[in-house]
């Protein structure tokens, strides 16, 4: 099963592969005509530029080229993860994305961490009394918050602990309190969400008859959550939070964005703007596949947790 | 003999409405009580009022007293002390009712563990013990999804009693296993009597209180309205309803007179074979259907009777062998009886508007209606309801009313009556097969309940095991 | 950013709960809003007056100015109403398409199935956001690209939640039932597909309007959605944040606005969970 699921995931990494060639292709077909010029304008200076730059960056576009031939040629090179060098700075795409992949799983890795801190173990509790007061106080909290998009929360964030009491600085990189307003911004939407599934699933293993025939046994509902509780809410909860990785990911390019931390968020958003076409594929595809990746340590996680035969996510 | 447990005038009631009148039993070491009763009469509400398992919303009143001490059914968290120490509960379906991630073993040996306390080397001895007195040994490191039901009936039992508990409140004990199941299981059970325990059964099961003896108490509507010694209580029962729910077991149904059948076959298999999942669950089969003709298919789940009747209407491939039809019946003549009947009916519509659409379909005569739902003793308000407004016999009834109305020759009753209380099976089973007769069509009832079938059916194939099949 | 907030999408419930309605009656004052302020008060969203920067509400503009002299109220109906469209339309398109294979899917199963749940499931693993940004750069017109892009993004939640509620249904004794008594695949659809599918449905599209709505504020925020000077929800806020300090009313305006439409969307979808 697990070998299976390992092959599945493959041919995903390569469709997605695919798709990121193919909408990367179509960008770069859809450049207007003096794209060339322009973004040897941007490498060189506007002093600097000439027609050979000119001509040089088309054929390192293969903007001259068209049809299918320059199509498979550019798969080609996307499959040996060979991206060529940034449009606009002129290093190796890989690269660059070596330097920015740090700062970003700096970023992510401190947010999740944080938002597990505080959803999963309020989710429990709320589900464990569900419908009680602190199950409706969170049902509403959750709601309010996953109404306040990540950047909004971002901004909310700076005009309040920024601007308004000063305590924190709203954007940049190298100290330790540049983390905190981005880290939370992610930290708190992620919370919201992975408090509700955790509720859920708590509420649900906690209404299934082998729940109370654990306590028809005698035993204590401390005990029915160490032994019983937590092992069967953790399909439902790694399954759903495996999931909701794209929205780290996702969250990840916006709070970068906002912020200026120089991730690969960042760097996409800016790509994007500047047309800079391999630098766009390169981290598209780095999205794309560390998401796969996400997926395929979330099936073995539920594997293990869970070793029964098929299950539907 | 010692009084384990006695309740006194315990009463259940949803809001102001009443759903247990005032009760009063008591459970004696060494003799087993069972309360019998039909779906929706109370029987299990009763019980777990008096062990404090009554679902939130219910409030009880009364007075329990177990070992001496007095527990208020009303506080229904001050019997939390009792469960597993005192009182062994054994939950409805127990292969759902283990944990599912967790070897049986050590679902046993916490009970020891944790409720008993002894240390963890000693619990999971004692729990290997336990498993293989009831014949689980080799058993203890799978997980419920690697049991059978029967196995996991047993795993259950003994994680029940596992943190010392000598009362023993058994909730439908047979639902969901093969009739076959119910001698291991009153045996079982009867084993903790035995030795000198107390055992409290809910049923709804005649056989089980039959094999169970003891004391027997008969619910019906939240009251109880027969008491006495079982043997005593079977045999020569007092109240009206006891008369009809032991007229309504098929056991005691008469015996058919054989029959000659004559006609044209309307449906002929020979050679068949049927698989399930690539695995060849029934081959060789021959059947000879002849109008009015009744044949029954009994066996075991799994066994692949059901298969059987989907293949025969062409709803699976056959793995082999041939089905033939009587020329010149059209293709809807050739119908379906469910084993839930809610789900056979779209469920977002009346039943009335479920009809319409069918006589629509096929430019039907309307008026028939009125005429089959007198003759299946249906109320016409039934069809301003929608499936789940009706209850399972009336629906099952009203299933059997949509198909009577394309005339069919041959119809496969899956399980019919298998989800229906034993009153209402009786007056199910009765009219289906007075339809049939009357109207010459072919019937291939498939049933786990071989009593019934041999007091119904002309001829009754039992399958046993997979791929061995033997025509009775 | 919840882009992917519809893959916590509960099985709905038949019925409409009391959160439905709240957010209902939220939604209808949202979009009664950006279509009647213009009738009520006639202002051009772009047009400029310098003297009244940042100035307080007056019969012209009653939300007051923005820090160019632009009525606040036409703009934040404006905003609301390109965004309101666009979302709306993504939601169609997405719809037809998702709905579509996935009844496709269930019912022929086999290859085409396979290959369809490995498309979706790849598609899955570009985040959202990423798609929608990569469709702007391939189609110049921004409305015309957020209307392509998110649909891409979108036929996905319909399509995994069609074929499962279908592929349900399909093996459901009904379906079987209405076959054996000579109904034809219309009638299934209409009376067993259709009333299992169609509150699922009405969860995934406010799901959808509400990520649509979120993702073009977001791209306009960081500056790769709308241009100025269009009135966008997204980039009114950046623009307005500069001034925070002397005008916060102006900058809760959109931010309000969002909040609003986005927890009428959700209380909308919500309103069917168990």
């Amino acid at each position: 099963m697990t070998l299976r699921a390992l092959g599945y995931r493959m041919v995903q990494a390569l469709l997605v592969a695919l798709l990121v060639g193919g909408l990367t292709f179509l960008m770069m077909q859809a450049l207007p005509g003096d794209a060339a010029f322009r973004i040897a304008a941007g490498r060189y200076g506007y002093d600097m530029v000439n027609a050979a730059a000119a001509a040089q960056v088309r054929a390192e576009l293969g903007l001259d080229g068209s049809g299918w031939s320059a199509f498979a040629a550019w798969l080609g090179d996307l499959l040996r993860l060979d991206f060529g060098t940034s449009l606009i700075s002129g290093r190796p795409v890989m690269e660059e994305i070596r330097h920015q992949l740090g700062a970003s799983l700096q970023l992510a890795g401190v947010s999740l961490a944080l938002s597990l801190l505080i959803g999963p173990p309020l989710g429990v509790i709320a589900g464990l009394h569900a419908g009680g007061w602190l199950d409706r106080g969170l049902l509403v909290l959750s709601a309010a918050l996953r109404a306040v998009p990540q950047f909004l929360m971002g901004l909310i964030l700076i005009v309040t602990l920024s601007i308004q009491l000063g305590w924190l600085p709203a954007a940049g990189h190298g100290r330790a309190d540049h983390l905190i307003l981005p880290a939370l911004t992610l930290a708190l939407g992620l919370a919201a969400i992975s408090a509700r599934v955790t509720r859920d699933a708590m509420a649900g293993v906690a209404a299934r008859p082998d729940y109370a025939f654990g306590r028809w046994k005698g035993l204590s509902e401390r005990q029915m959550l160490r032994r019983h509780g937590l092992r069967n809410i953790g399909v439902p909860l790694v399954t759903f939070l495996g999931l909701q990785l794209v929205l780290l990911i996702e969250g990840v390019v916006v709070v970068e964005a906002i912020f200026g931390w120089p991730g690969i968020g960042h760097a996409l958003v800016h790509a994007i703007f500047g047309r800079d076409v391999p630098m766009v594929q390169g981290t598209a595809l780095l999205l794309g596949l560390g998401f796969v990746l996400l997926n395929a340590l979330t099936d073995l996680a539920a594997h293990l947790i869970d070793p029964r035969g098929a299950r539907t996510p | 003999m010692s009084l384990l447990l006695s309740a006194e005038n315990v009463s259940v009631h949803a809001g102001s409405e009443c759903l247990v009148q005032p009760a009063s039993l008591a459970l004696h070491a060494g003799r087993p009580l069972t309360i019998l009763g039909e779906t929706g009469s109370g029987k299990s509400l009763l019980a777990q009022a008096i062990i404090g398992t009554l679902p939130s919303g219910l409030t009880a009143a009364g007075r329990v007293q177990v070992a001496g001490q007095v527990f208020d059914p009303g506080r229904p968290s001050t019997f939390r002390r009792l469960w597993g120490r005192q009182i062994g509960i054994l939950p409805q379906e127990p292969w759902l009712s283990l944990d599912p991630l967790m070897p049986a073993a050590a679902q046993v040996s916490e009970g020891h563990a944790l409720v008993r306390g002894l240390p963890w080397d000693q619990a999971r001895a004692a729990a290997a013990g336990d498993l293989a007195q009831l014949g689980l040994a080799q058993a203890g490191h799978r997980r419920p999804d690697q049991l059978s039901g029967g196995m996991a009936q047993r795993a259950a039992f003994a994680a029940a009693r596992a943190g010392g508990a000598r009362i023993v409140i058994a909730d439908e004990p047979t639902k969901g296993l093969d009739a076959g199941r119910r001698n291991d299981i009153s045996a079982l059970l009867l084993a903790e009597t035995a030795a000198g325990g107390g055992l409290l059964t809910i049923t709804h099961d005649l056989a089980l209180a039959r094999a169970l003896s003891g004391d027997l108490v008969v619910v019906l509507n939240g009251r109880i309205v027969e008491r006495g010694p079982a043997a005593q209580v079977l045999a020569d029962p007092q109240h009206d309803y006891t008369r009809a729910l032991i007229a309504a077991d098929p056991a005691a149904w008469p015996h058919p007179r054989p029959r000659q059948v004559a006609g044209a076959t309307v449906l002929s298999a020979s050679g068949l074979s049927v698989a399930r999942g690539g695995r060849v669950l029934i081959s060789g089969m021959d059947i000879d259907l002849r109008p009015g003709h009744i044949i029954g298919i009994s066996g075991p789940s799994g066994c692949g009777k059901s298969t059987l009747g989907d293949a025969l209407l062409g709803l699976v491939p056959l793995a082999g062998g041939t089905v033939t039809r009587a020329p010149g019946c059209a293709a809807v003549r050739f119908q379906k009886l469910y084993q839930d009947p809610p789900s056979a009916f779209p469920g977002s519509v009346t039943l009335g508007r479920s009809l319409a659409d069918l006589v629509a379909r096929h430019r039907l005569d309307k008026g028939r209606i009125g005429a089959l739902l007198d003759r299946l003793r249906l109320s016409p308000q039934l069809l301003q309801r929608r499936p789940s407004e009706v209850s399972g016999g009336e629906l099952q009834r009203m299933a059997l009313l949509r198909v009577l109305l394309l005339d069919p020759v041959f119809l496969f009753a899956d399980e019919p009556t298998s989800r229906l209380d034993l009153i209402t099976q009786a007056q199910v089973t009765r009219l289906m097969v007075d339809v049939a007769r009357d109207t010459g069509m072919g019937l291939l009832i498939v049933s786990h309940d071989t009593d019934l079938l041999t007091k119904v059916c002309d001829r009754v194939i039992r399958l046993d095991d997979p791929a061995q099949t033997r025509a009775a | 950013m919840t882009m992917s907030d519809t893959t916590l999408m509960p099985v709905a419930r038949h019925g409409f709960g009391r959160l439905r309605w709240i957010g209902l009656v939220l939604l209808t004052l949202v979009v009664g809003f950006a279509l009647l302020a213009p009738v009520l008060t006639f202002t051009d969203p772009l047009q400029q007056d310098l003297m009244k920067a940042l100035a307080g509400p007056d019969a012209a503009a009653p939300f007051g100015y923005d820090h160019l002299g632009r009525s606040l109220m036409a703009r934040l109906a404006a905003a609301l109403r390109l965004s309101l469209s666009i979302a709306a339309a993504s939601v169609l398109t997405a719809g037809i398409v998702g709905v579509g294979l996935g009844v496709l899917s269930a019912w022929r199963g086999g290859w085409i199935d396979r290959t369809l749940c490995l498309l979706a499931d790849s598609v899955l693993a570009l985040p959202g956001l990423l798609m929608v940004l990569i469709v702007t750069a391939i189609v110049a017109d921004r409305p015309l690209a957020f209307w392509i892009g998110l649909t891409l993004v979108l036929w996905i939640e319909y399509f995994r939640l069609t074929r499962a509620t279908v592929a349900r249904q399909l093996a459901a004794p009904g379906v079987q039932a209405s076959r054996l008594l000579g109904f034809g695949p219309g009638y299934v659809f209409r009376r067993h597909l259709w009333p299992d599918l169609a509150p699922v449905l009405l969860t995934v599209a406010a799901f959808g309007a509400g990520t649509a709505i979120m993702t073009i504020a977001a791209l306009g925020f960081v500056s790769v959605g709308m241009r100025p000077p269009a009135p966008e929800l997204g980039l009114m806020m950046v623009e307005l944040l500069p001034y925070y300090r002397e005008a916060p009313l102006a900058l809760f305006q959109p931010v309000i606005a969002i909040f609003l439409t986005i927890l009428a969307l959700n209380l909308l979808a919500q309103g069917g969970r168990r």
